[in-house]
């Protein structure tokens, strides 16, 4: 199973159905979801739980940068990259 | 004579505060070890209560549930004291914030304060706080926007806990300590309160005539969901790992949605929503 796309799609997925009302042919691995308010700030903290839920690691929230939360492509390279879980392949 | 709404209110409050001035050194014992057959944490209060996963849980498990969940109580005070101590700060004596700033001494003592009982508890029995989740990110303001919503956020938060506070100081099921931890934080916060049901009124009434129909919807419809990401934090996964629950993540979100929680999300909110309502500050009951 290939992990990139995989978390891809389960990040997408994820955004989806957190905004409701986006459409899917609307949000690409580059669309500024925080800065077009698809997710709210609020809604980060979601994110990282979700994220740890995906990656199996615990994340520091003080170690991070906004821009992490830029986009689907940033999520991945930040969080998911170097992080496949044993039966994954990059 | 008093030029700002709230002098009367600040002397009356500063007045209480230096009457009821407490050494955090003294005013707690601390014993070496918690007995762990007692409850750290109101069984109705635990966030999974009444799931059946709680309800799989021996006697013995699910005061050791209690104990984590009191952890990640105690540390949520800490990051939400924490964010206050370093807002209040930095509007001590500013323009604007003079009249109010000799009460703003004691907000700040005060919060120092519990910082200590809630990090003492975390720190000597568990080993640790768990960490905050949330993260700021820069944005502009409409003029008294920011303001009002550092003001707001703290009392919303600290509302919600305080009917936390006020049942456990009273629940003989728990272990002494937390009874009296959540006691001690429950006399100071009853004038916090006091001071941020006018404050953020005043802000509100001040500013509200400036904003557009754009700002305050926004102004709204964020206060919503920061009710809703406020109560997302008493469901923590880790806790339920620390506890040995299985699917943390998985229970976290199912416990969140069942019907119990959501009408104990509203009956602990009510008295939230009744005030953003009487002020204005919401037009609609927000889904909670």
């Amino acid at each position: 199973m290939n992990w990139e796309h995989n978390s891809r799609v389960q990040l997408r997925h994820w955004v989806l159905a957190k905004n409701g009302k986006i459409r899917p042919e609307e949000l690409d691995d580059h669309t500024p979801i925080l800065e077009q308010r698809i997710i709210t700030s609020l809604q980060v903290m979601d994110l990282i739980l979700f994220l740890e839920q995906l990656t199996g690691k615990p994340i520091e929230v003080e170690m991070l940068q906004p821009g992490a939360f830029r986009s689907i492509e940033t999520l991945y390279q930040h969080f998911c990259a170097a992080e496949a879980p044993n039966g994954y392949q990059h | 004579m008093h030029h700002h709404p709230l002098e009367a209110t600040v002397e009356r409050l500063c007045a209480v505060s230096q009457a009821k001035y407490a050494n955090p050194y003294t005013a707690i014992d601390w014993p070496a070890q918690l007995d762990g057959d007692q409850w750290c944490m109101s069984p109705e209060l635990i966030s999974i209560f009444g799931t059946e996963a709680y309800m799989h849980l021996s006697a013995a498990e699910q005061r050791r549930l209690s104990f984590y969940e009191a952890v990640n109580f105690f540390s949520l005070n800490i990051h939400g004291e924490r964010a206050l101590v370093e807002g209040l700060a930095r509007r001590l004596y500013r323009k604007g914030h003079r009249a109010i700033s000799p009460y703003l001494h004691h907000f700040l003592d005060e919060e120092n304060k519990h910082m200590t009982y809630f990090g003492g508890f975390c720190m000597r029995y568990a080993g640790k706080i768990y960490p905050d989740k949330k993260l700021a990110f820069p944005r502009t303001y409409a003029p008294g926007e920011e303001d009002l919503l550092f003001f707001i956020k703290i009392l919303l938060f600290e509302k919600i806990v305080d009917v936390y506070n006020v049942r456990m100081s009273k629940d003989i099921r728990l272990v002494p300590l937390v009874r009296r931890i959540n006691l001690l934080h429950h006399l100071d916060e009853a004038r916090h309160l006091a001071f941020g049901h006018l404050l953020v009124q005043q802000i509100f009434q001040e500013y509200r005539q400036q904003w557009s129909d754009d700002t305050l919807h926004a102004l709204r419809d964020y206060l919503s969901n920061y009710l809703v990401a406020t109560w997302n934090e008493y469901f923590n996964p880790e806790v339920y790992r620390d506890a040995g629950l299985d699917d943390p993540y998985g229970l976290k979100e199912h416990a969140f949605q069942q019907p119990g929680a959501r009408a104990h999300r509203r009956e602990v909110t009510a008295s939230c929503i009744r005030y953003l309502l009487a002020t204005g500050i919401l037009s609609e009951e927000p889904a909670l």
